[in-house]
């Protein structure tokens, strides 16, 4: 296989606020975009000519992959004006692909692992996984070597097998694309009129992001295989222990203890004496002032973060500028979103450009929209939309 | 980053290594040159851009050649070190993207083995490594050779009477195209798809050879075969990753320049107080001299410093300074000059230095002319810039008057505390005004259809009235005019009407009052207008026709912001016209006569 279609146009709406300004496919974790492990993966494999279908906030894909140079690839860029289900934004790239080629989704996190074999595979096939929710996603039955048929979320589920989204298609799969909007759809399809569809099973990485607070558990797993690297100044007096990656021309100053493992961006200054602790992850052109603790935190780039805090568990989007005295401490709380009541461990959860004055303290669990204002010494908590004053 | 190609078949190789060289532009364009192998190696190089070169160099006939357009990090732009390089003996051509770590080391040892060289930069020990290991069998040489090497290269190598090219990648781009008896070899597809688009994707650490009828492609000295790719996207698109224009691709970079700058020059802020090499003290007054948006740039310099360090400051324009009869000495003067190679700005640059001035050149383009020219430089870093209109360039000199500014500040230490903080906040600032794009379009669309547009600013807003106004001129053709708002009464009104929309750029700082007058009696006059006002502004809604919403900043901070709009307002009204945005008519990236 040489050539790989990737679908990144859909938006992630149970991911607000957080993909209110950006696509799911750009959720940074462990400091960079879910979409960057998925071409990083192709790569390692060989495939370096990527298609990629965009469409909602795309112009952030742009800026950032550009013609993936960068990662050794050679991306081009299709549109997909309105977000039609996938198997229509894979038919968007039909006048771009080879006789053969991958569909993998762009919001899904892997590694090199999960499809090293499957690269080989012959079309037409699915990449499967067992899970342990099996009914959160589509479930895929099977019988020998071939796929029977793929239910989306079903209410029970009869085997633990599932569909990653993740496909080897030759051309002739756009003869089955009709009104379907969707892949699973056009498989059954074609099954149903006779053709065979195999499957291959992968035991490696494959994460979905479905609500906010999944970015933390994802964070956490991600951050277990960092090797460390030091690309700033530690200066004396400081403690680094554990897998710690830090960024060129970050600082780490005095008496700052930071336990991996952790990853730290570029050109970051850090403390006096700051405390990180493991599993959090600090974006570029971040400022964390003196005595603030963080503790399992996913920190965007660009964030200021005022001394004297103490951050858990808790995911702080781009530009946040944060005073002093900022609580996040974490709990375990219900959470109430669109489709049901959650049950989650977590602090706050910031979305892009808050302003937060000094001495701020966020209920666990509060959601608090983007470019969010909220004066000193106020208690946040609930869900607060985009644009938000809290006097 | 530099870009590089090579041509083996029965064609001419100049015609097509310069179209493919001018195609690879977008990864630099400082220097560039070629060699052709007839019965010797020809060859022509100079520190000019690909087409100047087309003008300039002679015919060299000859079907196998190589090429290379430079981006300098180290080692001046000048003919000298524009690649290919050549061995000591003129019969070993070299072209190389990529950074030799080990080159001090390499280079003194082939010193003492006798071999001369003749330029400053890395790739010539590539050139003499190869002269010493060559014995009759090329890819032995290039193999021997690549072994010594430490860091990364794309290298193409053409040796005299060898009936092919000699390849090598390891962390750099390099991807062969294949030809109906011809091949090509090149940094990257835009290069070569006007001829072909069968690809072969070169591995790190692959050799190889190819000739017009074969290609062999090695690892560890075996054989190995490399898959065929058939590409099936056009040049354009390729290199605009994604966009329409450069110009909105560069537009849109301004995050990442601005992170950049904030990344090389608020660390060194803390180890370097000495940039302008005069003690902060000493300083009593500035002069910067300008062209263009450069001066525009140095326009919002002028409020900075003075805001900043107390002292007055004058910017000119270098085109008129070069007659002004008197010139001060001794001084502190700026020169900024995106290509660094601006005749009027060099020349004034020269006048100043004469006068005995110490002169600090703000340029975007490493070793260049200014560069020389200039007591001290400092590098924009904003990359190479393809559209004509300046954008991102603009913003990087902006960041960089910030800075010195903060540097050198006199103001009280919480104050200036305050304003770094800040300061290191604009990326996500730019970052939200890029993402809410729709009023601007929606405010360029109505744009598009009139003639004539008027923008006014007072303070800081008054330059960016002016730099507005030049975007709008020059791609989209519509007569712009930037005015300070207290000057409009001094004869424009009379061109005021319901004809003539009005920007007007509103920040709320010591500007504001007399801003929302100015708006009053333009109203009164039937213009329509459009004010860029602080997100929550009610005043303005009430006043303006429309109101373009922009994210709260310091107000020293507000042209940042601002001009963001202003670049994107003028972007979609020429593609709302249709124009040729990236390359306008009549215009040059780099003006270098008077």
């Amino acid at each position: 296989m040489k050539q790989a279609v990737i679908l990144a146009a859909g938006e992630g709406q149970r991911l607000r606020p957080f993909t209110v300004t950006k696509s799911k496919t750009m959720l940074s974790i462990a400091d960079k975009p879910i979409l960057q492990y998925v071409i990083e993966a192709l790569a390692r494999n060989g495939i370096r000519k990527i298609v990629i279908v965009a469409g909602y906030r795309r112009k952030q894909i742009f800026d950032y992959m550009e013609n993936g140079e960068r990662f050794g690839v050679e991306i081009v860029y299709i549109t997909q004006e309105k977000q039609l289900g996938t198997a229509h934004a894979l038919t968007q790239a039909k006048g771009v692909v080879d006789d053969e080629f991958l569909v993998l989704p762009g919001d899904n996190l892997i590694d090199a692992d999960t499809i090293s074999r499957f690269v080989d595979m012959e079309p037409e096939a699915i990449l499967v996984k067992k899970v342990h929710n099996p009914t959160r996603y589509g479930l895929v039955t099977t019988e020998g070597n071939e796929v029977r048929s793929i239910v989306e979320k079903p209410r029970e589920a009869e085997t633990d097998i599932v569909n990653t989204g993740i496909y080897s298609f030759s051309k002739s799969i756009f003869d089955y694309i009709e009104a379907e909007l969707d892949i699973p759809e056009v498989i059954n399809n074609m099954i149903e009129q006779g053709n065979n569809v195999n499957f291959q099973e992968t035991g490696g990485t494959w994460f979905d992001v479905v609500y906010p607070w999944d970015i933390l558990s994802l964070n956490n797993e991600i951050l277990r295989t960092i090797p460390p690297s030091l690309g700033g100044t530690i200066e004396a007096g400081a403690t680094v222990k554990g897998p710690v990656s830090i960024g060129k021309d970050t600082v780490v100053r005095a008496n700052s203890y930071i336990a991996g493992p952790a990853v730290i961006g570029a050109n970051c200054d850090v403390g006096p004496n700051v405390v990180i602790m493991p599993a959090t992850s600090i974006g570029d052109n971040v400022v964390i002032s003196p005595f603030t603790e963080i503790e399992n935190s996913v920190i965007s780039n660009d964030v200021n973060i005022g001394p004297g805090s103490i951050i858990q568990d808790s995911v702080i989007d781009e530009s946040c500028f944060i005073g002093g005295h900022f609580t996040a401490c974490s709990e375990v709380v219900e959470i109430r979103v669109d489709d049901g009541n959650y049950s989650v461990n977590v602090g706050a959860m910031l979305g892009v450009g808050c302003n937060l004055g000094n001495g701020v303290v966020a209920q666990p669990g509060v959601i608090v929209g983007n470019y969010t204002r909220v004066q000193a010494m106020k208690l946040i908590h609930g869900n607060l939309p985009d644009k938000s004053s809290v006097y | 980053m530099c870009g590089i190609i090579g041509y083996t078949g029965e064609k001419q190789a100049q015609p097509i290594l310069l179209n493919g060289l001018a195609k690879l532009e977008y990864r630099g364009y400082d220097s560039c040159g070629i060699a052709i192998s007839a019965e010797n190696i020809e060859l022509y190089k100079d520190a000019v851009r690909v087409e100047a070169l087309r003008k300039a160099s002679p015919e060299l006939k000859g079907t196998l050649g190589i090429g290379h357009t430079r981006w300098a990090t180290h080692g001046a732009p000048s003919r000298i070190n524009a690649h290919p390089h050549l061995d000591c003996t003129g019969n070993i051509a070299v072209v190389h993207n990529g950074v030799i770590s080990n080159y001090q080391e390499l280079k003194s040892r082939l010193v003492d083995e006798g071999h001369k060289f003749v330029s400053e930069t890395d790739t010539e020990v590539i050139s003499h490594l190869i002269e010493k290991y060559y014995h009759g069998d090329i890819e032995e040489a290039v193999e021997s050779a690549v072994a010594d090497i430490e860091g990364s290269y794309a290298l193409i190598v053409l040796v005299k009477d060898e009936p092919g090219l000699a390849v090598a990648r390891k962390d750099s781009p390099l991807i062969l195209g294949l030809g109906d008896r011809e091949n090509f070899v090149a940094s990257d597809v835009p290069a070569i798809l006007d001829y072909t688009d069968r690809v072969v994707y070169l591995e790190d650490g692959d050799t190889g050879f190819i000739t017009g009828n074969d290609v062999k492609v090695k690892r560890d000295g075996k054989e190995v075969e490399r898959e065929e790719h058939k590409v099936s996207w056009s040049v354009e698109e390729a290199r605009k990753a994604g966009y329409e224009h450069f110009l909105l691709k560069e537009i849109h970079e301004q995050p990442k320049v601005i992170r950049s700058i904030l990344g090389e020059y608020t660390r060194e802020k803390e180890l370097v107080a000495d940039t302008l090499g005069v003690k902060d003290t000493d300083i009593e007054s500035m002069l910067i001299i300008a062209c263009g948006t450069s001066h525009h740039a140095a326009l919002v310099g002028k409020y900075i410093i003075e805001e900043l360090l107390g002292i007055p400051v004058r910017a000119e324009l270098a085109s008129e300074f070069n007659y002004y009869s008197h010139t001060l000495a001794g001084g502190v003067s700026l020169a900024i000059i995106q290509s660094g190679e601006t005749a009027d700005t060099l020349k004034a640059m020269r006048k100043l230095k004469e006068a005995g001035n110490r002169v600090i050149a703000i340029t975007n383009v490493v070793g260049s002319t200014a560069s020389r020219i200039a007591s001290h430089t400092i590098y924009t870093g904003a990359g190479p810039e393809i559209s004509v209109a300046a954008t991102k360039t603009f913003m990087a000199q902006l960041m960089v008057l910030y800075w010195l500014g903060l540097s050198y500040s006199r103001l009280d230490a919480r104050r200036l505390s305050g304003l770094v903080k800040e300061l290191r906040q604009m990326p996500g600032k730019v970052q939200q005004v890029l993402d809410d794009e729709d009023s601007i379009i929606e405010q360029a669309k109505y744009l598009s259809g009139f003639e004539n547009v008027f923008y006014i600013g007072r303070g800081m807003s008054y330059p960016l009235a002016l730099e507005g106004a030049l975007k709008l001129k020059e791609i989209s053709y519509i007569h712009a005019e930037g005015y300070a708002a207290g000057e409009l009464k001094h004869g424009p009104f009379a061109l005021l009407g319901t004809d003539t929309p009005v920007i007007a750029i509103v920040p709320e700082d010591d500007t504001y009052e007399a801003m929302l007058t100015s708006i009053k009696e333009i109203k009164a006059r039937g213009s329509p207008v459009i004010a860029l006002a602080e997100e929550g502004d009610e005043t303005i809604e009430e006043l303006a026709d429309a109101v373009i919403s922009v994210p709260r900043v310091d107000r020293l901070f507000s042209p940042i912001v601002n001009i963001v709009v202003l670049q994107l307002l003028a972007y979609y009204t020429a593609r709302e016209r249709g124009c040729s945005i990236d390359f306008p008519r009549n215009l040059a990236k780099s003006v270098t006569v008077e």
